[in-house]
């Protein structure tokens, strides 16, 4: 019973990291209709700009009193970070390209992620004490264990809770119960839904879609860049390939909810957190890929939009 | 209408014909940097993966399907061929039978895997292929008893020839000459043969109803045209040619190699390869796929060694070692392609006004 | 064709080898004759180059201790690379086009490679038909050599001219697997849960491993492969915490991310200790898996003696190397300088560019109180050095603990 319970926990808190990601996919094609490729890989420059802050602050060996407020600083500046680079990739890239068709801007973002991975090789072999001293670029390189890995319930439970889970859950509902509200009740998200609704008759309304575009961007690469901080507070790695890696699961959740749509990112990103950490106790970690995508394809036969997903609007 | 010129496929044709008795690219390499190009080598790679490139196309580029995981067909047919040709299996039926079955399992998962899902929405089917790239690649990878896992299917026996043509070819095969022509016209002659096919293609009902897929399909629909059965026939042919691809490979390489090699990283290059040349141009896949590789296979290793002849530096930093910048510099070269001509590099001229058209609306 | 078109061809050309080109200096090039050359078929694009850096480092190394001159003739030495940017690691092809280059290029008297025992499938053929000799620093699967403990058709499939091309001065994973386990046994272990990722060798090494623990008695608890992509392995660990084995056994390389497993082992809070073979053997792993997650719990088995062990010649290789490159060898550099020492030793025994006579010398080789001390060829091809090092991770760093297997017995 108790493993039941730990792979829960586990699933859950692996699902909110893909929560957070795939919120930037979502969004981005709900406006666009464009998968932005580069969102993983720009979440993985966010986490390497993370994990510098730590080292140039030297919190492996700080306190709580300093930890605390050092980290919220790192959030935010990897959040500023991220969102300024989501904004102006797509004012460099995407922007020019609004009117040319899908492929084009897709196979842009293909090119803008090889190039952030390759930024990131860069950005790893710096000699930083915290990247190794920069011998090896292509490593990956840990992540300080800033948060106590102590078990809540004492150490002889065989349950673990730990304040790290704590963090991030709370961390994540925190944030995206923020973006619900947003999404929900401000006058920018009350735009951003009607330009995803209809580009057309939202311009016709009065809105400047071309803002509401870039401020998706921005609230995007700030996800991103929250996730980074949380990625690495959690998994306490950061690795030039974890924005493929992650990307990979992320867009698949954004695609089991419902492309375009912000619940279902939310409710993708949980289902994939919670398949793999069942589907590596029960059936065998060599499966997990397999298993995963094997139900989305499942899913998506019997659900051709998604979980959440409403049906696509009809050209006529 | 275009003025008609002598055409270019029919010139590549006779070059690339004689090219292994008359390597004139290499000779001229070798005698200006004393290094071998061994080009007629990777020319059989390359005709494999123009092929493979040519699957992939009848897929994304005429029935425009989002389609990210072509890996996985080229792996069942590497795979198909290494079960039903080495040794440890009772099959055996040797590459020429190979040709035939690869591709018929291919286009059966093709057919398995599109009918239920060519309904659901492009991103949705991209990410329904992209996800049976990954699904495939780890079953050949775990069912170690059927497919030997990470270690793959070896040695896959070259192709049978007929005794007289091996004489005629070179006599005994001691330096692999004659499986090595053997395969080289075997892939030249499958993709001289597929690109004839095409092109009829194009011009046939068939063809003219992927234009009106791609153009509009409720309008085709209307029309009479079935599109859920098109763009099906495409997936399953486009499936069919892959695993053609990877039959030529695995006997090419004499091992299906290690299942990871079919991943996602894979399929995105073959995309990549037919966006470069021009999705939908015939002419464009083959440059495409002339690019792709010529640059990774046999462009890079020669600057390498001219770099290393004339006493590059070798020091440890990663910033200096060029092979480090290889994808920022694939990466900008894919943006810039889509800013300045993203029709690709040779496109059809149907794709090319499709393109200008849309941009000049709105 | 626009011309716009064929100048931006041009550019992808152009731009695309600029990108493939990799930095290296060659030995001297001059001299009346065509030099002899030597080239190495390593992959330089990807994680592994960290790694494969440091053995190129060590085959130039031995380049010019001899002064790069061997008699009267000229080594030029060639770094070539078996990776390809579209697979971002070793790529078949590549490594294929390799082997057909070095048997084209009558001026190569050796190849050395490869990193990968799949590469090396892929070559040995090849190689193997033109009679050219092939010095591996770092393959270990055993089916490329040993007879009966691969595929039933190894390594005959390897050598299809009947002669023997290819050597390898490294021990091969049934030693280090087997090791691995007695050590294990020797320190007290009763049970075991063994990981591998999948790959060649990883599986390969994991495999030998789980054998020899149920020869001696340790219980295998799980047998499991993991997806090397996977950003994290905590459920997996829980798993395997239930299960409360002494010791985990991870076959894999820092690539394939044995750093993170060590991590998610911490902290799901397993006791257990952890194993990793040579392929973890860098400073990278400790990196990667942070240092506090190894100390005193992280055992590591290498081919050989590590660098810092090495006396008499290796100390000496370890001291030059650090004045010439400026930091220390990493584990492989050693049998990067060994695998360029055999090389041209056997070349100055034959004193002229005839690839069967260096072959056959090679063959011969018999190193005494070499950087790897005292050892030779066996008639498989593989060395008779079968030493092994037991290590840990002490402090942030690989400590020794203890020699593992037979030492290599002087003839």
């Amino acid at each position: 019973m108790e493993t039941i319970l730990q792979q829960l926990l586990i699933g859950l808190t692996n699902g909110m990291v893909f929560a957070l990601i795939a919120l930037g996919y979502t969004m981005v094609y709900g406006i666009l209709e464009l998968i932005n490729f580069a969102h993983g890989d720009l979440f993985m420059l966010a986490s390497f700009l993370a994990l510098t802050l730590v080292g140039l602050l030297g919190l492996q060996s700080a306190g709580p009193a300093t930890l605390v407020p050092a980290l919220l600083l790192i959030v935010v500046v990897c959040a500023v970070f991220a969102a300024a680079l989501n904004w102006t990739v797509d004012r460099l890239v995407y922007k020019p390209l609004r009117n040319a068709p899908k492929l084009a801007p897709l196979v842009s973002a293909i090119g803008v992620s090889f190039i952030f991975q390759n930024l990131g090789l860069f950005w790893g072999a710096i000699p930083l004490d915290v990247f190794g001293g920069g011998g090896a670029a292509a490593a990956p390189k840990a992540f300080p264990n800033l948060i106590s890995n102590a078990n809540l319930l004492g150490e002889e439970s065989t349950l673990r809770i730990t304040p790290k889970d704590i963090v991030v859950i709370a961390s994540s509902l925190v944030v995206m119960a923020a973006l619900y509200v947003f999404v929900r009740h401000s006058r920018l998200g009350k735009a951003m839904r009607a330009t995803a609704q209809n580009p057309t008759a939202a311009r016709l309304m009065g809105i400047d879609v071309d803002r509401v575009i870039g401020a998706t961007f921005v609230i995007g690469g700030a996800l991103a860049g929250f996730a980074a901080v949380i990625y690495g507070l959690y998994i306490n790695t950061v690795n030039y390939q974890i924005g493929y890696q992650n990307g990979l699961f992320a867009f698949t959740a954004a695609v089991l909810g419902g492309i375009g749509n912000i619940p279902g990112a939310v409710l993708g990103g949980l289902v994939i957190g919670l398949v793999r950490a069942f589907s590596d106790q029960f059936i065998g970690a060599q499966w997990q890929p397999a298993v995963l995508f094997g139900m989305l394809i499942l899913i998506l036969v019997f659900r051709p939009s998604g979980l959440l997903g409403a049906h696509s609007r009809e050209k006529v | 209408m275009k003025r008609r010129r002598p055409r270019f496929e029919v010139i590549a044709l006779a070059v690339l014909l004689v090219y292994p008795f008359l390597p004139i690219l290499d000779i001229a390499v070798e005698a200006a940097t004393g290094s071998a190009l061994r080009l007629d080598r990777q020319l059989v790679n390359i005709f494999i993966f123009a092929i493979l490139a040519l699957g992939l196309n009848l897929q994304v580029g005429y029935a425009g399907l989002l389609q990210l995981g072509i890996a996985a067909f080229f792996a069942i047919g590497a795979f198909s061929t290494g079960i039903l040709t080495v040794e440890k299996y009772p099959f055996q039926i040797g590459f020429w039978g190979a040709l035939v079955a690869a591709p018929a399992v291919a286009g059966l998962a093709g057919l398995a895997l599109g009918a239920p899902t060519i309904r659901l929405r492009g991103d949705y089917l991209a990410i329904v292929t992209l996800g049976f790239g990954e699904v495939v690649r780890v079953v050949i990878l775990n069912l170690e008893n059927i497919t030997d896992g990470p270690r793959g299917l070896n040695p896959i026996p070259g192709p049978w020839l007929p005794p007289w043509l091996g004489a005629a070819m070179g006599g005994s095969d001691t330096t692999g000459r004659v499986t090595f022509l053997t395969m080289y016209y075997v892939a030249l002659l499958l993709l001289a043969t597929l690109v004839v096919v095409f092109r009829n293609l194009e011009r046939s009902r068939l063809g003219r109803s992927f234009v009106a897929l791609r153009e509009d399909e409720l309008v085709s629909a209307c029309m009479g045209l079935n599109p859920a059965r098109t763009k099906l026939i495409a997936f399953s042919i486009g499936a069919a040619i892959a695993g053609l691809a990877g039959a030529l490979y695995a006997t090419n390489l004499t091992t299906t190699a290690e299942p990871n090699t079919y991943d996602f990283t894979y399929s995105i290059m073959v995309l990549c390869c037919l966006i470069i040349g021009g999705l939908g141009s015939l002419r464009g896949v083959l440059l495409g796929a002339l690019v792709l590789l010529g640059f990774d296979n046999v462009v890079s290793p020669l600057l390498t060694r001219l770099i290393q002849g004339a006493g590059g530096g070798g020091t440890g930093n990663v910033l200096l070692t060029f092979s480090n910048w290889r994808w920022l510099i694939f990466g900008m070269a894919l943006v810039l392609m889509m800013r300045l001509r993203p029709e690709g590099l040779w496109p059809s001229s149907r794709v090319e006004a499709e393109m200008r058209h849309e941009e000049a609306r709105v | 064709m626009t011309s716009r078109t064929l100048f931006l061809a041009a550019c992808l050309f152009a731009l695309g080898g600029c990108g493939g080109g990799s930095g290296g200096g060659g030995g001297a090039s001059g001299g009346n004759a065509k030099p002899v050359k030597i080239v190495s078929s390593l992959p330089r694009t990807g994680s592994a180059n960290a790694q494969t850096t440091t053995m190129v480092n060590g085959i130039r190394m031995a380049i010019d201790e001899a002064g790069g001159k061997v008699g009267e003739l000229t080594i030029v030495y060639e770094d070539w690379d078996d990776a390809s940017a579209k697979k971002g690691d070793w790529d078949p092809e590549v490594e294929a086009a390799n082997a057909d280059r070095a048997v084209k290029d009558a001026n190569i008297m050796a190849y050395i490679g490869t990193y990968n025992s799949g590469a090396a499938k892929i070559s040995m053929p090849v190689l193997n038909r033109a009679g050219l000799v092939m010095i591996s620093p770092a393959n270990t699967y055993m089916g490329l050599t040993k007879p009966g403990l691969g595929e039933p058709n190894e390594p005959d499939v390897y050598r299809p001219s009947g002669k023997i091309n290819y050597f390898r001065v490294v021990p091969a994973d049934d030693i280090q697997g087997r090791v691995a386990a007695e050590w294990i046994h020797s320190m007290g272990g009763k049970s075991a849960y063994v990981l591998d990722d999948r790959g060649l060798y990883g599986k390969g090494i994991a495999d030998v491993f789980a054998a020899t623990c149920e020869e001696l008695g340790i219980g295998v608890l799980g047998r499991e492969g993991i997806d090397p992509k996977a950003q994290e392995y905590r459920s997996l660990m829980t798993k395997v915490k239930q299960l409360d084995p002494d010791w985990v056994y991870f076959g894999g390389t820092t690539q394939s991310n044995a750093g993170q497993i060590a991590k998610d082992l911490i902290a799901v809070g397993l006791r257990s200790k952890f194993m990793v073979p040579d392929g973890c053997f860098e400073q990278a792993f400790i990196q990667a898996a942070g240092a506090e997650n190894l100390n005193e719990r992280a055992h590591v088995t290498f081919g050989g003696v590590p660098p810092e062990q090495l006396t008499g010649k290796g100390a000496e290789f370890v001291q030059r190397y650090r004045e010439k490159y400026g930091k220390d060898p990493e584990a492989y550099a050693v049998y990067g300088y060994v695998a360029g020492q055999v090389a041209l030793d056997a070349i100055a025994r034959v004193g002229k560019k005839d690839r069967e006579a260096i072959r056959a010398a090679v063959a011969q080789t018999h190193q005494a109180d070499g950087a790897l001390g005292t050892w030779q060829f066996d008639e498989n091809g593989d060395t008779t050095m079968k030493i092994m090092s037991g290590n840990i991770v002490r402090d942030g760093e690989f400590k020794f603990v203890t020699i593992l297997g037979q030492a290599a017995v002087g003839s």
